[in-house]
């Protein structure tokens, strides 16, 4: 008898509602989301530890890195294995990375946390990630990019749960001696222990060769970037269709990275006193007029980041209707379009067209990412598309580093150029839009795998 | 080949209800958490 985390285990039953495998999907992609929520411990970490919030910062790196990495090792792993499987190992590592951190905070060492949370958390997170796309498509061939998008949406949302649940937390557990966050870590992670583990739980596969009722497979001649095929994921680097896809995600993410990480300071360096109704920049108001500005700013981010899951559901959504070459294209020039005007909204003095321009662009950050899966099954085959959806995510490592660091850079190369702070964003927003003319040339060169790479029947490449 | 079994017209809706209210309710909240911080920008 096969064991209880077999994939013949969670075959589905007769009576099975497909629609119960996107909410196990969403239990598992809310609480690794929390990986984008993490900043709320750095002020308290540093009080607790002593660490500054660069130190802690190189959290987000190690996430981006394990996340990337694991995905792409262990994505065949998760094929062969099922989802229930790969779902108790993320539930494991990322739970289990908690405690390790509230040891590492406990005992004020920081090497526990990086390894806790950073290293084995980080691959929890790569794990969890792809560990429902395959079985999503599978069980949404007429739904692709919903389904999928469904999922991802989860993860984009985390850190809403995550963030304000560990301040009430901390909140609760502090007292005159310490700021509660061991205690904290330890909570969040049996509460996300126990959620990953309904979620992994909570997984089934369809019957082989099932489809959905009164749905039949498109014609691959009317729809010729829909492959009836399927390509062995150790086959699919070797076609540059994964180079192109690979490519556009990376320009995708690190245009949006960019924007995330510097919207807060952004708006309240553009517009300064015009926020609050009063003239003057940033430098010229008051500590009280600044502190409103921040505030301000910090709800610009928190505006963002509705925006980001908004556009994961309905972007991939969108794609089922349009094809996902076309919704690329549209994130692309419509990206590029925004980007360039980004920086004459910003001097016309219009807050309203500045921060719907961003809104925008967020929708498209986060649709890249839930259109990515349905665009790979479109191209490799359903067989697959976790793990070849888990190698193209090193592009996220890649944006991890690539769009902060360009950001950054070029922004403080501007300010120590003479440029005014509110000024030296504009050519960070011709850059980020650069940065997507490439992904829009990589999408545009995207056409149908050549059959020589598909699997052979024998091999079990038909559907 | 298409199954008569398992899909979208199974049965188990109260449980699929179930689910959603699960991660639903959490997500929900994290909205309106998210809303109330965004709602400075438009006073």
């Amino acid at each position: 008898m096969p064991g209880l985390l077999a994939k013949e285990r969670i075959i589905a039953p007769p009576d099975y509602n497909r629609w119960l495998v996107p909410p196990a999907a969403l239990a598992i992609h809310l609480s690794i989301g929390m990986a984008y929520g993490f900043s709320v411990f750095w002020l308290p970490l540093s009080k607790a530890g002593g660490w500054n919030v660069s130190t802690l910062g190189i959290m987000y790196s190690l996430f981006f890195l394990f996340l990337g990495s694991s995905a792409a090792v262990f994505g065949r792993w998760v094929e062969r294995e099922g989802p229930r499987k790969a779902g108790v190992v993320a539930a494991l590592c990322w739970g289990g990375g908690f405690f390790i951190s509230a040891a590492g905070i406990y005992w004020h060492q920081i090497a526990l946390l990086w390894l806790g949370s950073g290293v084995i958390g980080g691959c929890g997170l790569g794990l969890g990630y792809i560990s429902p796309v395959s079985t999503l498509i599978k069980w949404f061939p007429d739904r692709r990019g919903m389904a999928t998008g469904m999922a991802i949406m989860g993860f984009g949302g985390g850190a809403m749960i995550g963030s304000p649940l560990a301040d009430i937390l901390m909140r609760h557990y502090a007292s005159a001696t310490e700021p509660g966050v061991w205690q904290t870590f330890v909570t969040l992670g049996v509460i996300y222990l126990i959620a990953m583990l309904c979620g992994a739980f909570g997984y089934r596969l369809p019957p082989s060769g099932w489809q959905p009722a009164g749905w039949a497979p498109p014609v691959e001649s009317r729809r010729p970037m829909i492959t009836s095929g399927n390509v062995d994921v150790r086959q699919a680097w070797r076609t540059p269709q994964f180079w192109l896809l690979l490519v556009v995600l990376c320009m995708n993410v690190s245009a949006g990275i960019g924007v995330i990480g510097m919207a807060s300071p952004m708006l309240q360096e553009v517009f300064g006193g015009k926020l609050i109704g009063v003239a003057g920049t940033l430098k010229d108001l008051t500590p009280e007029q600044r502190t409103q500005v921040a505030t301000i700013g910090a709800g610009f981010a928190a505006l963002l980041s509705l925006f980001n899951i908004a556009g994961r559901i309905f972007w991939s959504s969108l794609s089922d209707l349009v094809g996902r070459k076309r919704t690329y294209f549209i994130f692309f020039t419509l990206g590029i379009v925004l980007y360039a005007l980004a920086p004459a909204a910003g001097r016309s003095g219009s807050v309203a067209l500045f921060v719907g321009i961003f809104c925008v662009i967020l929708t498209m950050y986060g649709g890249g990412f839930a259109t990515i899966p349905a665009y790979i099954a479109d191209l490799f085959g359903t067989r697959y598309v976790g793990a070849i959806h888990g190698r193209v995510l090193l592009a996220w490592s890649a944006a991890g580093i690539l769009g902060p660091q360009l950001v950054n850079n070029i922004r403080e190369a501007r300010i120590a150029g003479g440029v005014p702070p509110a000024d030296a964003y504009n050519s960070v927003m011709y850059i980020l839009a650069a940065l997507l003319a490439i992904g829009f040339f990589a999408n545009l060169a995207v056409r149908p795998v050549a059959e020589r790479h598909y699997m052979s029947d024998h091999e079990g490449g038909t559907l | 080949m298409t199954e008569p079994g398992p899909g979208s017209r199974g049965p188990r809706w109260a449980l699929v209800a179930l689910a959603w209210l699960l991660v639903g309710i959490p997500l929900a909240w994290g909205i309106y958490r998210t809303l109330r911080s965004a709602v400075v920008l438009f006073r």
